[in-house]
């Protein structure tokens, strides 16, 4: 079988993800059999973007104009791009500024000095290229992103993930930490897979994997208003991962 | 009447003596206050007063996600052998044991599911008498359902008088004699409030889809499925599967699905046949209260009341049904 | 013989019909029911290994060398990697699930067999049954539609029997394409305009419909307004279906099962169905 070609670059964040798959240390080996991870600077050198690329996974988001450009020239090269973890689909950390204006928070970070490289406002992927798949997640799931490597051996893709934390966080038969332990936890409004990471270990969801399809905010913020936090509180625990939440 | 009767006091020699015959699970309140059917292993005592577990046992005979075939390129697809060893289950309330019954209706018929079977036929039923709360709807409807259990334990003074009803039952009596004494005994209430009757009402007409309730439910659904997880004849399932990333092994999970879902009614290439949530609770609805294919006019409700518990929202159909279906109030 | 087990099944050609259809043979095990005894508007379930698995209707007729023919469009994720599948490429099978078009009912009847788009497909294995007794039928009409010319699937196939007399046959296109001549007389029209002056005896003729949902109800009106009762209208429904045996719950329409009270239904057994119709 030809071995698939794969580009695997970060943008503005923090590596994190590209690492989760680095992490992956017993599978990594066997993925060489499939794969030719021909770019991929984080682990690789050279670091030449070149030919064309079966698939292309992307992290971070879009954050200046060279970025830009790359995920262009990506884009033209590859059969698909996947947007890889939360900043890639969503905006993530990176775009977080809690509504302040850009200008005024580079006068606060950097003073009167100059910056070396021009910015503009954080985008997630789609705000650019057409995205082909997503794997959410601060940082993925390992499990998730093995299995979007097996899927693309196969010439496919993974399914979008269309329910919230809440359904895996049953399953596990936790305690809802929101209704029964009146925590806020984010898992509602959270796109799900993580199998209840957090609330597993009584932690409350932090909704770092983006919103979930369908998302019922409006009835979500009633249940968080019975819970005693307003609606300020809520929107910035979920704008971390997700810039754009709005009522 | 002459019946066998064990005491309180005994209660914990009958679980010692029924480990014997295989492991032993029951309701058990953990640390965090949460009931679930677990391991009662000596010492961890099953908790009799809880109404209701988080989840219903349904997840003995349906794991939450589990392998239903394997593939190599040598074999092909294989059915999953899996060992099962007997397990008991102890403490089961009669909504639950209806519940397994409408999973056997569905997954035993004439096309038997194998993982399912195989399952079933390592349990033991145990039933034991509950006393229902506000959210229970067991009496509510007619359903032609009935708790059937290898052994039930029903309340009484003092203890519970034991009845079996099935030769494995019969057994397990016997099995554990020098426990139970012979009494005379009025027969105790029967709190197991399946009655056995068809279903009466339009179970067949159409819903109107003109009803704000249903738009008022969608509304307030958080999508979050925790209704048909917790629900204890909910058997929708989704399938997925999973390549090898030796890029030729492959296995095909399915997990438990959920009709309030974005994905539940959509066809490839994007079309969805259920897009509003209003419409997907009409699809719930009628799953529910009037069933559909093989168990067409078969309700399903068993009046648990777990979706309402689970509910973030506390959405509940039940005060739709009852109007929609005329409802046997308790006399 | 176990309903969820797929029986292996080898890839014997795949040959593109338009941009985005292709038309699949397959072949399994000798005499197994999946491929020797199925009705037309039956479906299978077709594994890709590792990608998933997916409902297809038949599209041929059943065959005692274990072929299946199959008219797959690449829409979804098992579609798509169909394409890149080369010839001998091991798939998996297993059915017949549903139940198909009541060729009894139809002795000695006129049919109109209204197809739009890839509905064509399993309204061929219809066609194909029905000439394979020709003499047990009055006239068979067919009447298909597609978006363009170039999507037009067995169009030689079906004017060559229109040619000899076995069937009349009316074609449509919603749009034509400037470079391309189309069949002769090929309309540009959507296909409920075919209806509008057709003559058909309504007591002796039954209609059998495949098509994207979206031209049901426009087709069920065209129907009713030749006369023909709803008895006389038989429809097959695409839905989810899953496990093709009645229990994954996707693929209900009311509170009808597509997988095994369908995927053919009467027009009267579908009347006031929430949702059968959209």
């Amino acid at each position: 079988m030809k071995k698939l070609r794969l580009a695997i670059i970060g943008l503005t964040a923090c590596s994190g993800c590209q690492l989760s798959l680095l992490n992956c240390e017993e599978e990594l080996p066997g993925l060489l059999d499939l794969f030719e991870f021909h770019l991929f600077p984080m682990a690789c050198s050279p670091a030449l973007l070149e030919g064309e690329y079966d698939a292309a996974l992307v992290e971070g988001c879009v954050s200046t104009p060279h970025e830009r450009e790359l995920l262009l020239e990506l884009r033209k090269r590859s059969q698909y791009l996947i947007a890889l973890g939360t900043c890639a689909v969503w905006g993530g950390v990176a775009a977080l500024r809690n509504g302040e204006d850009r200008e005024v928070l580079r006068q606060q970070v950097y003073g009167q000095s100059r910056i070396a490289c021009e910015t503009a406002e954080p985008q997630p992927l789609r705000s650019v290229v057409r995205v082909d798949a997503v794997i959410n997640g601060c940082p993925p799931e390992k499990n998730e992103l093995l299995g979007l490597l097996a899927d693309l051996a196969r010439g496919t893709l993974p399914a979008e993930i269309d329910y919230p934390v809440c359904t895996e966080c049953r399953m596990r038969e936790n305690l809802c930490l929101l209704t029964e332990g009146d925590k806020l936890c984010l898992g509602l409004l959270t796109s799900g897979g993580c199998k209840a990471r957090c609330p597993s270990m009584a932690v409350p969801c932090e909704g770092c994997r983006g919103p979930v399809p369908e998302a019922n905010l409006a009835e979500a913020m009633e249940l968080y208003a019975q819970k005693g936090f307003d609606r300020i509180t809520v929107l910035e625990r979920l704008c971390r991962f997700y810039p754009e939440w709005k009522l | 009447m002459a019946a066998r009767f064990i005491s309180h006091d005994n209660l914990e020699l009958l679980l010692e003596r029924l480990r014997m015959y295989g492991n032993l699970h029951g309701p058990v309140r953990g640390d965090d206050g949460v009931v679930r059917f677990t391991a009662l292993s000596p010492g961890t005592p099953p908790d009799l007063s809880a109404v209701r577990s988080l989840l219903p046992p349904k997840k003995y005979l349906l794991h939450p996600r589990e392998t239903i075939l394997t593939y190599t390129a040598d074999a092909g697809y294989q059915l999953p052998s899996e060992e099962n060893s007997p397990l008991i289950l102890f403490g089961l309330h009669p909504c639950d044991l209806a519940g397994i019954q409408y999973l056997d209706r569905l997954f035993l018929g004439d096309d038997p599911d194998l993982l399912y079977t195989a399952r079933r036929a390592a349990l033991t039923l145990i039933g034991i008498s509950c006393t229902p709360d506000d959210f229970c709807s067991c009496h509510r409807f007619a359903t032609p359902l009935e708790a059937v259990s290898d052994l039930f334990l029903a309340s009484v003074d003092g203890g519970y008088v034991v009845t079996s009803s099935s030769p494995r039952g019969y057994e397990l009596l016997k099995g554990v004699q020098e426990l139970l004494e012979e009494r005379e005994i009025e027969s105790p209430e029967d709190s197991r409030r399946f009655f056995g009757q068809a279903v009466s009402g339009p179970a067949f007409s159409e819903l109107d889809a003109t009803l704000p309730e249903w738009q008022e439910l969608a509304n307030h659904c958080l999508g979050c499925g925790a209704c048909s997880l917790c629900c204890p004849t909910c058997a929708c399932f989704d399938v997925l599967e999973c390549g090898g990333l030796d890029g030729d092994s492959a296995v095909r999970v399915r997990r438990w699905d959920n009709c309030l879902f974005k994905s539940h009614a959509q066809v490839a290439g994007g079309m969805n046949f259920r897009k509003d949530r209003a419409e997907r609770f009409r699809y719930r609805y009628r799953h529910k209260y009037r069933g559909f294919g093989p168990l067409r006019g078969f309700p399903a409700c068993v009046g648990c009341g777990r979706c309402r518990v689970a509910c973030p929202a506390g959405l509940d159909l039940r005060p739709l049904a009852e109007r929609l279906e005329g409802a046997h109030h308790e006399q | 013989m176990n309903s969820n087990l797929p029986v292996q099944a080898t890839v014997v050609t795949i040959c593109p019909m338009t941009p985005d259809t292709s038309m699949v043979t397959l072949r399994t095990e000798v005499s197994h029911p999946v491929a020797a005894s199925f009705l037309p508007g039956q479906f299978l379930e077709l594994s890709i290994p590792g990608v998933g698995e997916i409902p297809i209707s038949y599209c041929g007729l059943p065959s005692s060398d274990g072929s299946i023919e199959l008219c797959i469009r690449h829409v979804g994720h098992v579609t798509t990697a169909l394409k890149s599948v080369v010839t001998g490429a091991a798939v998996a099978v297993r059915g017949p699930f549903g139940r198909g078009f009541p060729l009894s009912r139809y002795a000695g009847q006129d049919l109109l067999l209204i197809a739009g788009g890839l509905g064509m497909a399993p309204l061929r294995s219809l066609l194909l049954a029905l000439l394979k007794q020709r003499k047990a039928w009055g006239r068979l009409l067919v009447l298909y539609g597609a978006r363009e010319i170039r999507a037009l699937l067995f169009a030689n196939e079906l004017m060559e029997l229109q040619s000899c007399g076995e069937i009349e046959l009316q074609l449509t296109v919603d749009h034509r394409e400037k470079c391309l001549d189309g069949p002769p007389g090929c309309r540009v029209a959507l296909l409920p305009a075919l209806l509008e002056h057709l003559v058909v005896d309504p007591e002796r003729t039954c209609a059998a419909i495949c098509g994207p949902p979206v031209v049901y109800p426009y087709l069920l009106t065209g129907l009713r307004q030749l006369g023909l009762s709803d008895k006389r209208i038989y429809l097959s429904l695409e839905r989810r279906m899953k496990c093709g045996i009645g229990r994954c719950g996707h693929c209900a329409v009311g509170t009808l099962l597509c997988c095994v009270d369908g995927p053919v239904f009467s027009g009267a057994e579908l009347a006031g169905v929430e949702g059968a119709l959209v």
